[in-house]
């Protein structure tokens, strides 16, 4: 989608600002987001692709004026209540109990989830699976399609209908576009693919600045073979 | 045996009043039974290596001094951290040379190899830096103190996947005697995503 | 001892922030790992509570501030640990400064 997260290429933010002694959490509650976060993805009750598309479908004044956990936050809630864990409703009653200093849920442990959230904080998940043979093969010129999707992409909006290059071909990857809409894996070939930067800005490029992007093939229609020298 | 954990640079100058002081505390703690050496070790080395992307310098460290393990490393990560017992996460190495620099960054949300490297910083999550990393690189090394010539090729890389990019910098001069532990504590989180260069020692030195 | 890091401890704010790099903790110098090293094994065997340190060094720190001394992070934290000992009752300045002299004649050399 052509969504307010997808700001490579914009004008208007200032110089990068860097904090000194930035602490991992400015506040107790981003760190229980995190952990949130982590048992959601133990369960499987949203996988990464979709994660990501929820945090794209926030507003964009919202999603500007947010802070990085508040998105996450944000996203945790819109998800649990879309797949029917929980209700807004439930969520409103449950902020008034505890404001008035209820709070009715019971600690306890569970070992095999946290045992599930550390592995999933540690280990790869596979993202790799089989699939077709990659029809591109390094140094084929490609050009990117330049349809914008209503739903959930990696092609960057500064490099659609752009020229590139073929610099490697990673394997065959789950497609996001698929899976973040329940439309399953189709794995297919993911290619690193690299664009000159006068290509893509334009006069006010810099020079020998070159862009890298991991593409997935269906991103990808092929070029005029190049003359062979 | 007195604990030493030197970071970054050796001083062989007489020892600080203030260590000598630390030094008598720890004496008397220990003979009070308050404390031990040990746990002392393991509080300081664990903080070190939670908090910081420890895990990535060593990988940094390894290839600098071992030229095999470089070209494996560029060949396929993945594999290659894992020979280290690092893993969780499907790896590309990016490798500046005196020509080239390599810059990471991911434009659409803020993809980055965490389980190496530990969380990212704020700078690399904002809005600033993913919208403009990309088309004014040079500008934006600048603003982070890393002047390059014209004639260097930026390499952005833009995180669009699964797979998550870190850069093997360039080590620096005046190293060749140091041990891969030392070299390990020179390399910084800022140069393996590409806004910092590696210094060495006299440099890094305050 | 368990060594798993306490955030209290990690995520202090403001002045009391502990200095680092790149989001690396930074000791200058070998002694300051080992008082920050010692004040944290302390604290997790239970000989005070974190907030207790944590009251001692903002004091401290806000003293040196008022008083405009160049002492670093680490020199209030070790003035801060040393008076919390002493308010504590669990080690005497007179003590510490005898230690002191005798590593520093080489009456003494090694820490145990």
């Amino acid at each position: 989608m052509n969504g307010i997260h997808d700001m490579g290429g914009m004008h208007g933010f200032g110089r990068v600002e860097r904090e000194d002694n930035e602490p991992v959490f400015h506040a107790r509650w981003e760190g229980r987001v995190l952990g949130i976060s982590r048992a959601c993805s133990a369960h499987g009750i949203f996988n990464i692709d979709e994660s990501r598309h929820a945090i794209e479908r926030m507003a964009p004044v919202d999603y500007l004026s947010s802070s990085y956990y508040e998105r996450w936050h944000d996203r945790n809630v819109r998800l649990l209540v879309e797949k029917g864990v929980i209700t807004r409703e439930e969520l409103e009653r449950r902020m008034s109990e505890l404001a008035a200093g209820k709070d009715p849920a019971t600690p306890h442990s569970d070992p095999k989830l946290l045992d599930c959230m550390l592995r999933v904080t540690r280990e790869r998940t596979p993202y790799r699976r089989p699939g077709p043979a990659p029809r591109f093969a390094v140094g084929d010129r490609v050009h990117t399609r330049h349809d914008a999707p209503v739903g959930h992409t990696r092609l960057p909006r500064y490099a659609r209908g752009k020229p590139g290059v073929i610099v490697r071909v990673h394997g065959t990857f789950i497609f996001p576009d698929a899976h973040a809409h329940g439309q399953g894996e189709q794995s297919h070939a993911l290619y690193s693919v690299r664009f000159d930067a006068a290509l893509l800005w334009g006069e006010s490029a810099e020079p020998r600045a070159p862009v890298h992007i991991d593409l997935w093939e269906r991103y990808l229609l092929p070029d005029a073979p190049a003359r062979s020298t | 045996m007195s604990g030493t954990h030197e970071h970054g640079h050796h001083h062989r100058e007489p020892e600080s009043v203030l260590s000598l002081r630390v030094r008598a505390l720890e004496s008397l703690l220990v003979e009070k039974k308050l404390v031990s050496s040990e746990a002392i070790d393991r509080v300081v080395a664990t903080y070190e290596q939670d908090i910081g992307p420890h895990n990535g310098a060593k990988v940094v460290a390894r290839a600098w001094v071992d030229p095999a393990y470089r070209a494996r490393l560029l060949a396929d990560g993945t594999a290659a951290i894992e020979e280290l017992g690092f893993g969780g996460v499907d790896l590309q190495v990016v490798e500046n040379t005196p020509g080239v620099h390599n810059l990471v960054v991911c434009t659409l949300c803020s993809c980055y190899p965490h389980a190496l490297i530990g969380l990212p910083p704020v700078w690399y999550k904002s809005f600033e830096y993913r919208s403009r990393a990309v088309r004014e690189p040079r500008v934006v090394l600048r603003e982070f103190g890393v002047d390059l010539p014209e004639s260097t090729e930026i390499r952005i890389w833009d995180s669009s996947a699964e797979l998550r990019y870190l850069v093997l910098p360039e080590r620096p001069a005046g190293t060749e005697r140091l041990g891969e532990a030392e070299l390990a504590k020179l390399v910084t989180r800022d140069a393996m995503i590409g806004v910092a260069v590696v210094k060495p020692p006299a440099a890094a030195a305050r | 001892m368990d060594a798993v890091p306490s955030r209290e401890i990690a995520d202090m704010k403001g002045a009391a922030a502990l200095p680092r790099k790149n989001g690396e903790l930074v000791f200058d110098e070998a002694w300051q790992g080992r008082i920050f090293g010692m004040t944290v094994a302390m604290s997790h065997d239970a000989c005070f509570a974190w907030r207790d340190f944590q009251s001692h060094l903002i004091d401290e720190i806000g003293h040196a501030e008022r008083e405009g001394e160049s002492s670093t992070y680490y020199e209030r934290w070790l003035h801060a640990f040393e008076q919390l000992l002493a308010d504590k009752g669990l080690l005497d300045a007179v003590a510490l400064d005898e230690r002191t002299r005798e590593f520093e004649s080489g009456r003494r050399d090694d820490v145990f």
